[in-house]
């Protein structure tokens, strides 16, 4: 392809995935997906800086891409510290959790659209046994009942 | 020698100063001794007034003869340049005006208002600080006893000694903006004295009271003052020289006051006249007003003997006083002040005869006493001043003493003033009794006390203008007098007496010559110039008047003061329950004063009137230097038949009290039952209260509220409005400040989006 092409599509992915990453950090709110989304928006920057470089033939781009990536990891371990601590606190991975800084006349903002918690059990299908019965309790399943 | 004099004369207003600025300070530290720097002050200030009394008298001279007039004596110190601003004047004053006299030598236009911080030393300053620190410090030995267990013993002194100097200052000033300066400085501090028991709501009110009727004289003072400079180019008194070599005659300098011409008669002058009139009417309680004084006796009883007896209510006398060739040449003006001086004598003592209050009583006798003393001034003649200040010297003793023997008598009883709540109290208090009946026989005329002198010289002023061919054998040839304005051509002739300067008449007193005949006159006294508006006032059946009202006043004086003296003194012995151990003659720091001034009580009048030092002394006081005072100067004689009058006056007031009153129980039936319903328009001082309460308070009053609620729901109410415009705005922004993160973060993206798009707006092809 000659380069003003190759040039206009690959900014057009990096800008998709930026803008994918951007759109995900304010719209989700689990914030592990946050995080995702932060991580997206960086690796969307790191094609847009790349193909510049491929364009203008100057490694520049190319070099600040890998301080990019370098930079993009140790900020992960920082974040997912911050992660886990909310989650300890909280015991939950919901972004809304933290509202305490609000005014102090403002109500706690509760979305309501949320889908009930109703944690449905699933019944497993239940085959006849084969063989010897394992060692262990037949109720204590390994596998968890939800995600 | 006159230097040295000169510069002493800082002295006696200085001492006081420091005294009073030591006792602010140091007040509360000193305790029990905090009178000791304000007595030392004044005590100080005493000694420097004597020696300058003395150095004055010494350059005076002893001149007993009035054919002689006597070279005027007065010495100036400048301390400093107050204020000075150049280019004052716009532009020349209407030639039209006729009379106006432009200082020789001043540039007509954009005279120079320069105010020196200068003080003048004359017999009539030299007498009065004499009077004011002499009493002063017998007040302030008094205030060491009587004020010795009040919280604010330290306040008392600084206020006192702060007024000493503001007097003494006012006295001695020789600029009319300073006296205005301590006029009004005076009226601060008889505020303070007044209401220093601030706490007592009575106190508080009088107070006010009295500065704000005050106030009103002011008022006058202020707009004569400003007259003053608008008319004579400067506010000095003496005459003085400019960086340019040119003399400003001061508006009592010698120049001026020698020319019969250098004053300005006509509808200017009467009115600088009668605006100082009033404010000596505010200051000395005169008619119409004089309300405050009675109301002032809610101060501490020393600060009433002080300031409402002795000094600050004679401030008004001095002012005339000082401005007699002003005065002379208006005779319209100097009738009012008689008039109004008699008019508030008589009805003043009506008021007094039915008062309970024995420092009510007083206060009644002092304005009628001011009263006698403006009836004098009033007169304009050398006799009349003299008389007036004569009277003033006398009264500032048995005044004060007769005050700070009711102090002593209420120190005894408990704080009861109430005369018909004591009696018999000679047997108590038997220095206290004395001395009282001193200073009683004093005020009433009683020869030879102090006060018949004065009183007979007052009476004789007012005789002598009242029947002006009866007391002349010796009509001289009016050859060589002058007939300049304000001589009472039917008045007291001159006997050749020559005045001051020879009758040069310019070509300036030809604009006078509207009023006065403008020629040497050589006929005899019946070719009186038609007097037109206020001069008509200057009849001698008006003198004829006020002299039959003065000799009413003069019986009636002697009535309430006996009628006084007879119910606290005589009778059964009666003690309040208040007085509780206290009903015992007074500590000597209270009876010691008392005595000092009852031997001067008893003895001044004797001395300065055979002596004549005092007239003499005063006649060189350049202010009565005036050609047409000068003119009016007598031999000084005894006159028998006024003081017969005087006297018997006098003698039917005390005998008609003592058949009301002498020893009988104070509170038996009073004689006014006798007077019916004249009894109860005395007794509501002739409803002058209630008069100024509907007429000026209440309107006042009812302006105050609704200027209040204007204040508070207007203009409170929009400044709270604009108040609450941010609160309003914070309120919808705070809105945005949710908590959420990503709402955050949402902010923070659409702000880069309006970046952007701006950027890319300015960067489109």
């Amino acid at each position: 392809m000659i380069p003003a092409t190759l040039l206009t599509n690959a900014l057009l992915v990096g800008a998709v995935l930026f803008c994918l990453g951007l759109v995900g950090i304010l719209t989700r709110r689990n914030l592990i997906v946050m995080f995702l989304s932060a991580e997206l928006m960086l690796q969307g920057v790191s094609v847009t800086l790349v193909a510049w470089s491929r364009y203008h033939g100057d490694w520049g781009g190319q070099v600040l891409v890998v301080f990019v990536l370098t930079v993009a990891a140790c900020e992960a371990a920082v974040a997912l510290v911050f992660v886990l601590q909310a989650f300890a606190r909280t015991g939950r991975l919901d972004a809304s959790a933290w509202q305490a800084l609000r005014e102090e006349n403002l109500p706690r903002v509760i979305d309501h659209g949320l889908p009930a918690d109703d944690r449905v059990v699933p019944t497993w299908p239940h085959l006849s046994p084969a063989g010897v019965l394992p060692e262990g309790d037949d109720s204590r399943s390994l596998e968890r009942d939800h995600v | 020698m006159q230097s040295s004099a000169a510069n002493l004369l800082v002295l006696v207003p200085l001492l006081p100063l420091l005294g009073a600025v030591c006792t602010v300070l140091l007040g509360r530290r000193l305790g029990p001794r905090a009178h000791v720097p304000a007595v030392a002050g004044i005590g100080a200030a005493a000694v420097v007034a004597l020696l300058l009394l003395l150095g004055t008298a010494n350059q005076v001279g002893r001149h007993t003869d009035p054919k002689h007039p006597v070279e005027p004596v007065e010495m100036i110190s400048t301390l400093w340049q107050w204020a000075t601003v150049g280019d004052a004047r716009s532009g020349d004053l209407p030639a039209a005006e006729a009379g106006v006299p432009i200082a020789p030598g001043t540039a007509v236009s954009g005279g120079t208002f320069s105010i020196p911080v200068a003080l003048r030393l004359d017999p009539l300053t030299a007498t009065l600080l004499m009077v004011i620190t002499g009493v002063g410090l017998l007040v302030a030995i008094y205030s060491i006893g009587y004020m010795h267990d009040d919280p604010g013993y330290p306040r008392f002194f600084a206020l006192v000694a702060m007024f000493v100097f503001s007097m003494s200052m006012l006295v001695a000033a020789s600029n009319f903006l300073l006296v205005y300066v301590f006029w009004e400085a005076v009226g601060a501090c008889s505020y303070l004295l007044i209401g220093f028991w601030y706490t007592k709501p009575e106190a508080a009110r009088a107070a006010k009271k009295a500065f704000l009727v005050n106030r009103v004289g002011d008022f006058g003072l202020a707009i004569a003052v400003f007259l003053l400079w608008m008319t004579y180019g400067t506010l000095n008194f003496h005459d003085t020289r400019l960086a340019d070599g040119t003399i400003v005659e001061g508006i009592l300098g010698q120049t001026r006051i020698a020319d019969e011409a250098g004053y300005v008669a006509g509808a200017v002058g009467t009115a600088i006249c009668l605006l100082m009139l009033l404010a000596a009417c505010g200051k000395s309680a005169q008619m119409p007003l004089h309300v405050w004084l009675p109301d002032a006796m809610e101060g501490p009883t020393p600060a009433s003997a002080l300031i409402h007896a002795a000094t600050m209510v004679t401030a008004g006398i001095y002012l005339i006083t000082r401005s007699a060739p002003l005065f002379m040449g208006c005779p319209g003006a100097l009738t009012m002040v008689s008039i109004v001086g008699a008019t508030t004598a008589l009805v003043a003592a009506l008021i007094a005869t039915v008062q309970n209050d024995l420092k009510r009583v007083l206060a009644y006798s002092t304005i009628s006493q001011l009263g006698y003393m403006f009836v004098a001034l009033g007169t304009g003649t050398m006799l009349g001043f003299t008389a007036a200040i004569f009277h003033l010297v006398t009264h500032a003793f048995f005044k004060a003493l007769l005050f700070l023997g009711a102090g002593s008598v209420m120190h005894a009883m408990g704080g009861v003033i109430d005369m018909r709540r004591f009696g018999g109290l000679r047997h108590v208090m038997p220095i206290t009794a004395t001395t009282f009946l001193i200073g009683a026989c004093a005020l009433a005329g009683v020869p030879p006390f102090a006060g018949f002198f004065s009183k007979d010289e007052v009476l004789a002023s007012l005789h002598a203008k009242a029947h002006p061919d009866a007391h002349g054998s010796d009509h001289g040839e009016a050859g060589g007098r002058p007939s300049g304005p304000g001589i009472d051509a039917g008045g007291v002739a001159d006997r050749g007496v020559r005045p001051f300067r020879p009758a040069s008449m310019t070509s300036r007193s030809t604009a006078l010559a509207a009023r006065a005949t403008g020629t040497l006159s050589t006929t005899d006294h019946a070719s009186t110039p038609e007097k037109v508006g206020l001069d008509a006032l200057d009849h001698p059946s008006t003198w004829r008047l006020l002299f039959w009202m003065s000799l009413l006043t003069a019986g009636l004086t002697a009535f309430y003061t006996f009628r006084a003296v007879f119910m606290t003194f005589t009778g059964p012995v009666r003690i309040p329950k208040e007085a509780g151990h206290h009903a015992h003659e007074s500590p000597p720091a209270m009876t010691n004063p008392l005595l000092v001034l009852a031997a001067f009580s008893a003895l001044s009048g004797i001395v300065l009137f055979f002596t004549n030092a005092l007239s003499s002394f005063l006649a060189a006081t350049p202010s009565l230097n005036a050609p047409a005072v000068l003119a009016t100067a007598v031999t000084h004689a005894f006159h028998p038949d006024i003081a017969i009058q005087g006297t018997l006056a006098a003698a039917i007031g005390i005998a008609v009290a003592a058949i009301g009153h002498l020893g009988r129980r104070s509170d038996s039936p009073q004689m006014e039952r006798y007077l019916g319903p004249l009894g109860a328009l005395f007794a509501n001082k002739f409803y002058f209260d209630q008069i100024y309460a509907a007429l000026i308070v209440k309107p006042l009053e009812a302006l105050a509220m609704v200027t209040a609620f204007f204040d508070r729901a207007i203009v409170d109410g929009t400044v709270d409005a604009i108040g609450q415009v941010p609160l309003a705005w914070g309120s919808a922004i705070r809105r945005m400040q949710s908590g959420l993160v990503q709402r955050y973060a949402l902010a923070g993206v659409v702000g880069v989006l309006a970046i952007v798009l701006a950027l890319a707006w300015q960067l489109r092809p």
